[in-house]
């Protein structure tokens, strides 16, 4: 067998140049795939994560009778003691952080023009806010008795013409259906980096969106914030409870994690297809090899060589070149890998959630994450078409009777 | 004892509609340790005789006996494995595997039957010396002369002690020379293993050193002589 592997791998060096473009053709196949992979999961853990950071949290706790599509401000379906919920959360070891939240739609005016924004009363020092608190590119940061104050996105202002210490109106429908309208004036301007999620989003102090949507001191929902993403079903079971609904983030990226899956199909049939012209390319290398190499064959089988040898000693030569090629593959890949994890691939203004829905918050630059089991398994699963591909080769050169090959001599 | 025996042996290729009859009727024995020459002009037959001794192709009608064995009907495995143990091959492009040293090459038959590795490597030693080659066992065919190719060849033919080794013109593409010290060696190692040789030829200063010449002409056994 060992000798069998020598005269497969000096085979493979008698043609430098084909082998090295076959080499090529599967390390480049494979390193595409690779790359690609990680980086369309890189694309989709951040946006599983930048989703929860800075939209939904990993459990959510809500009225059982709310519905988030109507945004509804009715007594019954808001929350009525979110700050002892939040309390009751907060107790839990695995939770980092709890705090309501409410959520009104309503119209955002100025002298020129109107847009319609979703208005998120948040608790301005929780955690909750970081992302927007960190995202200060101008003023400052709501307080939470701020009355008149109103935080809105760098890009809806740049939108609408405003700067910061502007007034604007804001339109909204009360927790009794009823209109109101009231001036606020911009303390600041953020950006979170996902463009979707800023063109569409206005924050007001908790109290103050309470008391502007005649809530009292209910909240649409309590955001809770997890250590380890991980445990959302075991605080999701602690804090069920008659009249409640409790969500993981799992339920709440549902939308977002089933387009990824599907997206996901796809992709695995890019790679088939990648993988299949690979296969193609090392299938034509090894059978022009046999072509050239009748005579050897007649020889061997001379020497009592039997056909499953023959094509035994065909496989290792794909074997031994598919071995080589993954490696370079998975060692080019994880280099391209690397390099988008490390510097992103940034997207502009190129607004995927537009594309896709506006409850997904992308960024405006996308990171890839390796993948070492995948890249494994695609590895594997590599290296064993390379040996498919070389079955027809190698069975073509048993075909041959000795007699034949030999009167290449 | 009779090492091969042909019974009638006819052999037709049939390309296309075209039906050629490259043997009509061969009636031929080979006993041990014979050292004779095929000969006769070109398309003789000479070629497809030491084919189907060989068992690397079947005859369209007729018997082949090796060592009382017919072998006429094997299936392709079989006829491997008879290869394999029992006879060796020198042809006329000294036929040797590119990749592999002149000490790999005379291995190779010895790895296919199984032999242990210091085995081995006694009895490839021992046929490079006796084919006075010891010195390139590790150049690779295209590092050796014609004339050393063909004596890697003798050795490799030899490394499995078969009873019978089939030379098919090994001396057509020596020179002179080389053609005279190949033929020397064979004829030596046929006297001290008892080796049954059976060359084909139509060079008339290699037929000088047969024992026995058997003519073919037209595909038919036309002359079998024995020589003192």
């Amino acid at each position: 067998m060992f000798k069998l592997w020598r005269i497969a791998i000096r085979d493979l060096g008698r043609n430098k140049r084909r082998s090295a473009l076959t080499l090529i053709a599967v390390m480049m196949g494979l390193a595409l795939v690779i790359a690609l992979h990680g980086f369309e999961m890189g694309a989709i853990q951040g946006a599983v994560e930048d989703n929860i950071r800075v939209q939904t949290g990993h459990v959510q706790v809500r009225g059982e009778s709310y519905d988030k599509d109507k945004v509804s401000l009715k007594w019954e379906d808001l929350l009525e003691d979110p700050l002892g919920l939040a309390a009751q959360a907060q107790m839990l070891a695995d939770v980092r952080a709890a705090a309501p939240v409410l959520w009104a739609g309503g119209i955002l005016g100025t002298v020129e023009e109107s847009v319609g924004v979703r208005v998120f009363g948040i608790d301005p020092p929780s955690e909750m806010a970081a992302p927007f608190r960190e995202g200060l590119v101008a003023g400052e940061f709501l307080a939470p008795d701020d009355r008149s104050g109103v935080l809105i996105s760098q890009r809806l202002a740049n939108n609408l013409g405003l700067t910061m210490g502007d007034d604007v109106s804001l339109l909204i429908n009360t927790s009794g259906e009823q209109p109101d309208e009231a001036t606020f004036t911009i303390r600041g301007l953020y950006d979170t980096g996902f463009p979707s999620f800023d063109e569409a989003t206005i924050f007001l102090p908790l109290a103050k969106a309470q008391a502007f949507t005649r809530a009292g001191e209910r909240a649409s929902v309590v955001v809770v914030l997890l250590h380890n993403q991980e445990d959302a079903d075991t605080v999701a079971a602690a804090l069920r409870a008659p009249g409640l609904d409790v969500l993981t983030w799992r339920d709440l990226n549902q939308l977002m994690l089933q387009a990824m899956e599907s997206s996901m199909g796809m992709l695995y049939m890019f790679y088939l297809i990648v993988l299949a012209i690979v296969a193609v390319v090392v299938a034509n290398t090894l059978l022009m090899s046999v072509f050239e190499r009748t005579r050897e064959m007649g020889i061997l089988a001379a020497l009592g060589m039997k056909g499953r040898q023959i094509m035994a000693m065909f496989i290792m030569e794909s074997a031994t070149l598919g071995a080589l090629g993954v490696i370079l593959g998975v060692l080019l890949g994880s280099l391209g890998v690397y390099y988008m994890a490390t510097e992103g691939i940034y997207l502009g203004d190129i607004d995927i959630a537009e594309m896709v829905s506006a409850d997904i918050a992308y960024g405006e630059t996308m990171y890839a994450a390796f993948q070492w089991a995948d890249t494994a398994v695609l590895s594997v699963v590599c290296w064993i078409i390379m040996l498919l591909a070389s079955l027809y080769p190698a069975w073509f050169a048993t075909r041959k009777e000795p007699i034949d090959a030999l009167r290449a001599l | 004892m009779k090492v091969i025996e042909l019974q009638d042996v006819t052999r037709v290729y049939k390309i296309g509609e075209v039906e050629t009859r490259a043997l009509r009727g061969v009636n031929l024995t080979i006993e041990e340790g014979e050292f004779t020459a095929i000969v006769g002009p070109s398309g003789s037959g000479k070629t497809t005789v030491l084919q189907l001794m060989g068992c690397l192709d079947r005859p369209t009608g007729g018997r082949v006996h090796i060592k009382g064995q017919d072998v006429t009907r094997l299936n392709p495995n079989k006829r491997a494995d008879l290869r394999k143990g029992t006879i060796g091959f020198v042809f006329q492009f000294f036929a040797l595997i590119p990749g592999l040293t002149a000490y790999e090459n005379v291995e190779l038959p010895l790895l296919l039957s199984g032999a242990k590795k210091a085995e081995r490597r006694e009895r490839v030693n021992e046929l490079l010396e006796a084919v006075g080659i010891s010195d390139r066992a590790r150049h690779r065919p295209d590092q050796m002369s014609g004339g050393e190719q063909q004596r890697v060849a003798i050795a490799r033919a030899l490394a499995t002690h078969p009873v019978l080794v089939l030379a098919d013109e090994p001396t057509a593409n020596l020179d002179t020379e080389n053609g005279r010290q190949i033929m020397e060696i064979m004829q030596r190692l046929n006297q001290e293993t008892g080796t049954t040789f059976i060359f084909a030829t139509h060079d008339p200063r290699v037929i000088t050193f047969a024992r026995r010449t058997v003519e073919l002409r037209d595909g038919r056994v036309a002359e079998n002589s024995q020589h003192a």
